[in-house]
């Protein structure tokens, strides 16, 4: 009986030290990437597509695209489609992010961005607050982490000004999903980024 | 020694599914996180309308506000069209001041008044705003419906306005309730808020101020409507985040 209640314990402890948490490293790593981020916008020098290149090999080290695309999708839609159609959609909704975001590039001038907080949500959540300051105004932007299953930490949704990226286009797509087919909206996904290669 | 037992197995299945819960991704630990949103449980009754209504604003805003703020742009420098920008934001400034105060932040209610002193003097008429710039003291946007969210009223259903936009029903009751707090109503020196009588004016001085307010943020608006795979959910959702989020603040 002894044995019986060492062993439970053993694996009771054993199990909770699995996820003994580091991620002390997280805000260094992040001023670290924004700092390479900012410096790289603000090279006017360099050409717009060298620079989301560079770009995107930072953000592709922290952003889980494939999470991003589950849940923008939701969970229950995303398990009744099969495993080519999920790469499919993750691979249009990667370069819809992108394309949105080299969008943004045109806007930006000489904003500053700060990091203003780092708080932990729980065991494998972080949100990482961070400000931009563009003329006197200060628009806050919320990078959400959680721990994979290599206990890496990963970007898996962003908060602009309480806006969360992912529920934008959770909501979008659960409106298109209700009227039209999965194959509609997978048109739809396409149709700017077609118009961006045209023009390129 | 069974029951000690079965303590120690239960613990350990308490364990364990914590265990799960905090490792195992894409399960409900982030379904939870997002609002599983679709149109079956989202109560949007006008969503018919509202839908309608989206596309009429948009092409308002395409073919009519746009090219005319564009127009007013070309012929108005930027530093004016700031300056009205600055005036009419100080103009409202009543608005601002009673609903800092009826969320009981007396604090934000002295900035404000700080603001609309300085800016209103040394500001000449609130062209510019000097409290912002030399003393760093910024605005706190307070409305009547940000009140009545503070306060624990629900947003009720989402109603796409013409002209104005996205809104609610509570942020429509609270756009009557400010009317009286704002100047432009009384215009025309009337002591009573005749809202009938002096529409006219009213409209013309509200049109001046979108078309003013349109042009400083022309290419911002046409990147943002630029992500909308379809435009009447991401309006409605970037609406109603936004403002739980102020309310929120």
């Amino acid at each position: 009986m002894k044995r019986i209640f060492a062993l439970i314990m053993v694996t009771v402890l054993c199990s909770h030290a699995l996820f003994a948490i580091e991620e002390q490293d997280i805000p260094a790593f992040m001023q670290n990437n924004i700092d390479t981020a900012t410096s790289l916008l603000r090279d006017k020098k360099m050409q717009k597509d060298e620079k989301s290149a560079k770009l995107f090999a930072i953000f592709d080290s922290i952003f889980d695209y494939t999470l991003m695309s589950q849940l923008a999708l939701g969970g229950k839609q995303w398990s009744s489609l099969t495993a080519s159609k999920q790469a499919e959609f993750t691979k249009l909704f990667e370069m819809k992010l992108k394309i949105s975001y080299m969008e943004k590039l045109d806007l930006y001038t000489d904003e500053k961005i700060v990091i203003k907080n780092l708080e932990k949500i729980k065991d494998t959540r972080i949100h990482l607050t961070t400000h931009l300051m563009k003329n006197s105004e200060v628009y806050e932007i919320i990078y959400k982490f959680y721990k994979d299953k290599n206990g890496s930490w990963m970007i898996y949704d962003v908060d602009i000004l309480g806006v969360s990226i992912i529920q934008t286009y959770r909501t979008q797509f659960a409106d298109i999903l209700a009227k039209e087919s999965f194959d509609s909206l997978l048109e739809k996904l396409k149709q700017p980024g077609d118009a961006m290669q045209k023009k390129q | 020694m069974r029951f000690i037992l079965a303590c120690l197995l239960s613990l350990t299945f308490v364990c364990a599914s914590d265990y799960i819960g905090t490792t195992v991704h894409g399960g409900d630990d982030f379904e939870a996180e997002f609002k599983s949103k679709n149109s079956e449980n989202l109560f949007d009754p006008l969503s018919g309308y509202n839908e309608i209504m989206t596309g009429f604003n948009d092409k308002f805003y395409e073919y009519l506000l746009r090219p005319t703020a564009q127009g007013y742009a070309y012929v108005m420098p930027q530093m004016a069209r700031n300056g009205v920008s600055n005036f009419f934001d100080n103009l409202f400034f009543p608005i601002r001041l009673v609903n800092n105060l009826l969320q009981l932040k007396f604090y934000n209610s002295l900035e404000e008044t700080e603001r609309f002193v300085l800016n209103s003097t040394m500001g000449i008429l609130g062209f510019r705003d000097v409290a912002g710039e030399e003393l760093n003291i910024k605005t706190h946007d307070e409305d009547l419906g940000q009140t009545l969210g503070y306060y624990g009223v629900g947003s009720g259903f989402h109603v796409v306005l013409p002209f104005f936009g996205p809104s609610n029903v509570r942020d429509i009751v609270g756009l009557t309730g400010d009317m009286w707090l704002n100047p432009i109503t009384y215009m025309k020196g009337r002591g009573d808020a005749n809202l009938v009588d002096n529409t006219g004016q009213g409209i013309a001085a509200t049109a001046f101020y979108t078309i003013n307010k349109t042009s400083l943020h022309v290419k911002e608006y046409d990147n943002f409507k630029k992500d909308a795979i379809e435009l009447y959910p991401f309006l409605r959702n970037f609406y109603e985040s936004r403002r739980d989020k102020l309310i929120s603040e």
